[in-house]
This record gives C-alpha cells, sequence and structure tokens, in this order.
C-alpha cells in the first residue's frame, strides 16, 4: 500500500475531523455536511485500498499491528457512517473521528508490507473470525464514543449534541450490534480452533479475554432492563466495557504472550 | 390449604424469582468476570503452573495445580461455580420464557442465545469430565497408533507427504490416515492443518512432522554406493549377508560396556549389525561410523565406508476426544440463529416501541 494514500486518507478524516469542529464553533450545517462527505470520501478510499490489499495478499490481510489498526479504523469509520446517516448525530462525529485518527495514526508509522499467511490462518473461518471480531469492536468503540458524550451532555444540554433520549439510542444499539457481532466472532472462532487445535476453547489469555468481553456486553444487554442503570451507568459500563476491548485487542497482543501476537 | 404447604409454595415461588433474576445474572457474570480477569493475569505470570491448562482436560488438570499451588488457581473453581450458577439462572429465564411464549415470542432470537449458552456450558463441562487430550504422538508411515483411552481403536498413517516451501518453511502436512475398530475400517481422512479428521468426539490432527535416523549409505569398492536401512539385509556374497537391527545416532559405551544412547542428533552414530551365514548368526556387535570397521567384519573380507546418514520422516498428531463436541456444535447452531433472530426483531420492537422505553 503506498504511504501517499494513506497520508491521503488521513488527511481526509483530518479535515473532516476540523470541519466538525468548526460546526460546533460556527454552527453552519454546510460545514456539517462538507465532514460527512469528507468521512464518506475516507470511506470509499480506505475500502478501495483494504479491497486492493485483499486482492494483492489473497487472503483478508488483517495479520498484524498496521493490518489490524487500519480495519479497525475502516470498520469504525464506516459504522460512523451508518449511525450518521440513521440518526444525524453530527456534532457526535467530531469524538468518534478522533478516536479513529487515533488508530489510523497509530498504523501510519508501521510497515504496510503484507507478509505470507501462516498455513494454520489460511481458511475462511479466519477471515469470518476477523471481519466479525473488528466490526464487533468498532461498534464498541462507537459505544464508548456515545457513552462519553452521553456523559458530557447530561452536564452541558447542549443544543449542538444529540439529546440524551437518541444517544440513548444509539448506545444501546452499538452495544447490541456489538454484541451480535462479537457472537459471531466468537462462534467462527471456536469452530476454527476445534479444526485447528482440536479443542474449541483454549485457556490462552486472548481467548480468555475474549469471553470475558462477551460476557460484559451480554450483561450489558440486559443492563439496559434495569431501570436504575439506564442512561448513565450504562454510559459508564460502555466506557469500562470499551477498556476491556482495548486491554483484549492491544493490551494482550503488545505486552503479553499470547497465540494471537501483533507485530 | 394448609399453612405449612402455602409456607413452602411461596418458598419454592422465591426461590424460583430468585432463579429467574436478572439481577442475580449480572451478579454472577460479575463475579465471573473479575474471578477470571485476575485469573487471567496469574496465569501469565506463573506459566510453570498454567501452562499444562491448554494440554489437558479440567478433570485432570486441576487436581495436579491445586496439589500445587492451591492460591494460585482457587479461581478457577470458584468462576466455575460462577459460571455454573450463572448457567442455571440462564436456564430457569429460559423455562420461564418457554412458559410464557405465545405473549413473548417476539424474544425468540434473544432466548436461542441463552440455550445456546446453556449448551454450550454442559459441553464444555462434559468434555472437560470425559474426553481427553493427548500427543503429540509420534507416527511412521504404514505404522499403526493404538488411541488412548479407547480400547480397540486404532490409528494407520498410510501416507505421509510433508509439503514444503522452496525456502523449506513447512506449508502443510499431508496425512492419509484410516482410523480401525477392532480390526475394522471406521473412518479415513486426508488429515492435513485445518482439516483433521473428526470421528465420534475424536479430532484428530496434524501437528509438525521430523526426522529420524534410520540408517546409512555406504561405499562398497566395485559395487558402489548401497543403502542400508534398520531391519534391512545387505548382502556380501552368496553366503554371507549383513543385517542392520538397530541406529543410534549418538551413542556411546559406558563402564560396563554396553551402548547407550546419548543424544537424538546426529553426533557419533552407532549400528547394531549381525553377520549372518548359511549356518546361521556368525556375529553381532556394535559399528561405531567414525571408528574403524569392527575386526569380525574386515576378517570376513568386508570393505565398509560410510558416505551419508539415511533418515526417514514422522509425523507428529494430536488426537484429542471432546464427547461433548456435538452438544457445543449445537450451542453455537442455536447463538448463530438467535443472533441473527435478535438482529431482525432489534428494528422490529424499536420500530414498534417493545423495547424499555427511552
Amino acid at each position: 500500500m503506498s504511504k501517499p494514500l494513506l497520508y491521503l486518507l488521513f488527511s481526509t478524516y483530518a479535515t473532516a475531523t476540523i470541519g466538525y469542529l468548526l460546526h460546533l464553533i460556527w454552527r453552519r450545517p454546510i460545514i456539517a455536511k462538507g465532514a460527512l462527505a469528507l468521512i464518506a470520501a475516507g470511506v470509499f478510499l480506505q475500502t478501495g485500498l483494504l479491497a486492493h490489499r485483499w486482492w494483492l495478499a489473497g487472503y483478508l490481510p488483517v495479520t498484524n499491528l498496521f493490518a489490524t489498526l487500519f480495519f479497525f479504523s475502516w470498520a469504525l469509520a464506516l459504522i460512523y457512517l451508518y449511525f450518521e446517516l440513521r440518526y444525524r448525530i453530527r456534532a457526535t462525529g467530531l469524538f468518534v473521528m478522533l478516536l479513529n485518527l487515533l488508530l489510523l495514526g497509530g498504523a501510519l508509522p508501521r510497515d504496510t508490507k503484507i507478509s505470507a499467511l501462516i498455513p494454520a490462518l489460511d481458511t475462511p473461518l479466519f477471515s469470518l473470525h476477523i471481519i466479525f471480531s473488528f466490526i464487533g469492536y468498532a461498534f464498541f468503540a462507537m459505544a464508548f464514543s456515545i457513552g462519553a458524550l452521553y456523559l458530557l451532555q447530561t452536564r452541558l444540554h447542549s443544543n449542538m449534541l444529540p439529546d440524551l433520549q437518541t444517544l440513548r439510542r444509539i448506545n444501546e444499539e452499538a452495544v447490541f450490534l456489538g454484541f451480535s457481532l462479537f457472537t459471531l466472532c466468537m462462534i467462527a472462532g471456536s469452530i476454527w480452533a476445534h479444526i485447528a487445535w482440536g479443542h474449541w476453547f483454549s485457556w490462552n489469555i486472548k481467548s480468555v479475554w475474549s469471553v470475558l468481553v462477551w460476557m460484559f456486553y451480554a450483561g450489558m444487554c440486559h443492563a439496559k432492563f434495569i431501570r436504575r442503570w439506564q442512561g448513565g451507568v450504562y454510559a459508564w459500563l460502555s466506557i469500562a466495557g470499551f477498556g476491556v476491548v482495548l486491554f483484549t485487542y492491544l493490551g494482550i497482543g503488545l505486552l503479553l504472550e499470547s497465540n494471537h501476537p501483533l507485530d | 390449604m394448609t399453612d405449612t404447604k402455602q409456607k413452602s409454595l411461596s418458598l419454592l415461588h422465591r426461590l424460583w424469582l430468585l432463579g429467574c433474576s436478572l439481577k442475580l445474572a449480572i451478579a454472577l457474570a460479575s463475579a465471573a468476570t473479575i474471578l477470571i480477569m485476575g485469573g487471567s493475569l496469574v496465569m501469565h505470570f506463573y506459566p510453570a503452573i498454567f501452562a499444562g491448562m491448554e494440554n489437558d482436560i479440567m478433570a485432570r488438570w486441576l487436581p495436579w495445580a491445586w496439589a500445587q499451588a492451591p492460591l494460585l488457581v482457587a479461581w478457577v473453581p470458584l468462576s466455575g461455580i460462577c459460571i455454573f450458577l450463572f448457567a442455571i439462572n440462564t436456564l430457569c429465564c429460559l423455562i420461564d420464557w418457554l412458559l410464557k411464549i405465545k405473549a413473548r415470542w417476539r424474544k425468540t432470537g434473544e432466548y436461542l442465545i441463552h440455550a445456546g449458552f446453556i449448551l454450550l456450558s454442559i459441553a464444555f463441562l462434559w468434555g472437560n469430565i470425559s474426553g481427553f487430550r493427548s500427543g503429540p504422538h509420534r507416527i511412521f508411515q504404514g505404522e499403526h497408533l493404538a488411541i488412548p483411552n479407547m480400547q480397540g481403536l486404532s490409528l494407520l498413517l498410510e501416507e505421509f507427504t510433508p509439503q514444503l516451501e522452496p525456502s523449506g518453511r513447512p506449508l502443510d502436512m499431508l496425512n492419509q490416515v484410516s482410523l480401525w475398530d477392532n480390526g475394522t475400517q471406521v473412518a479415513e481422512a486426508l488429515v492435513r492443518m485445518n482439516h483433521p479428521l473428526i470421528y465420534n468426539g475424536l479430532v484428530i490432527l496434524p501437528t509438525s512432522f521430523g526426522q529420524e535416523l534410520d540408517g546409512f549409505k555406504f561405499h562398497i569398492p566395485g559395487r558402489g554406493v548401497i543403502e542400508l536401512r534398520t531391519g534391512s539385509k545387505l548382502s556380501i556374497s552368496s553366503e554371507t549377508d549383513i543385517v542392520l537391527h538397530k541406529m543410534l545416532p549418538d551413542a556411546r559405551r559406558n563402564n560396563q560396556g554396553r551402548v547407550i544412547q546419548t543424544g537424538s542428533r546426529l553426533n557419533n552414530p552407532a549400528m547394531l549389525i549381525s553377520l549372518q551365514g548359511p549356518s546361521g548368526k556368525l556375529w553381532e556387535g556394535w559399528y561405531f561410523l567414525r571408528n574403524p570397521l569392527p575386526r569380525q567384519l574386515r576378517e570376513s573380507g568386508i570393505a565398509l565406508r560410510p558416505t551419508e546418514p539415511v533418515f526417514k520422516t514422522f509425523s507428529l498428531l494430536t488426537i484429542n476426544r471432546d464427547p461433548g463436541d456435538k452438544v457445543a456444535a449445537m450451542g453455537a447452531g442455536c447463538i448463530t440463529l438467535g443472533v441473527f433472530f435478535a438482529l431482525f426483531s432489534f428494528y422490529r420492537k424499536r420500530a414498534h416501541g417493545d423495547r424499555p422505553e427511552v
């Protein structure tokens, strides 16, 4: 993947983020529309780059830190686009896109080379596992952003942000969709583990924490029925849940030894 | 109804309500989560205790680990109890839903996920009590391997072909195997990476492969280079043969004069050979290939000059058994189906306002 295209992508998202910031200051709808158009253009470009890498590699190239950050960033941008088009959450984009810039910024200095696929990963179950996993993570990142904005909105009561009810709806939807896709990721991973290692549950630290992520968000899908937890507590849980996700994705891959190393 | 009956009914009712309690579910799941979070970090810092957790079933690993360091492994049974109670709580909720299914059929997706979780819990428990994990087992082409813990069942490796890249990097391991039950073939498959042989809870899959010294090539004046493998015979003359009985890659003589193996890498190879004549064995002894030929062979007019080793390739296979695998597959099916139902019904319920009021 050529670095200039990556920098162009980063600039597109960065400009969109600045656009949302200016929209907050000047409150001009045209600026927000421009930012949204830039994000759509960014997603289009990123999809093209991802498809090109997939075509070049012959497999979904999500096997190192650069590739996972790039895929995570693509999934988050795509999901933001979905929520924006569905709920028109404009200023919320500032927070989500800042997170996306962090992901893409983390990928930029890394080697973009596509390495040879190790034989154990040569199965469609690997692609399904990865796709569901990172799209699930992206929904959890969205829930984290919306949760943080919910807490901000309870103090600011700003008309630039969506109202608390909308934020709660989006948060619950993001958690539910994230949980659903992460469940499919766990199922694909378990089937793959069974045929590759002969047992469908592994006591590897990454697998253990993936179960914890699943249990945490399963709990969140239930927590919305507890009246006292609706809204504020749910927002805090979304933030805490993303902490668990980040540790599972980056903490274990970079700090601890696991069968899902990130280099 | 008497007071006692009423009281016991009310106690049962209260117990049932507790069993179905959402708050209890959250409390149990939270307790299990916290225990496993802490435990997973203990796992990382005490690999000597926890490394074997992956290679054995819980019913074998836990008693061993408990004997080593009960405080370090206490989180495993504690979190197991929490998850077991959580599964019972989930079962109560599922039964409660089934009893009211006419009014609550819209939640089919969610409760299929509940059913799947219960099935997975049962499968995990079953597999970890009565299954096994074994290997890697070393097996040569044409060899039978008895399946551990399963009397009468054996595995035959019919053909083994390792696939390598030009750089020598292993790509795949093709094992043509057949499974035999008391002399009757019950299954066969080409076992390779991500393509195991699965039969009645058994999973047979390739782990790795290696080579073992099997013989040597020799130069014989006037005859050129010949190969002598373990168990093979080399005719020296019309009446004399050399038979190779055993080959050691690295050997030495101990104080008692016995030849012992000192390593598995090719270093000081030795072969146990015998000289056979028309009337039977003429001589048997060890030939250290770095030394001159034994006197008895030289006196028989034999001239052998070792040129290069001959190896035979073996496959390393993992053999696991999980009797709960079909239950786990059913659980996975329920969950997958449940997710799709729930995704559909989530938006339908949103459109109809059938959700916790915002």
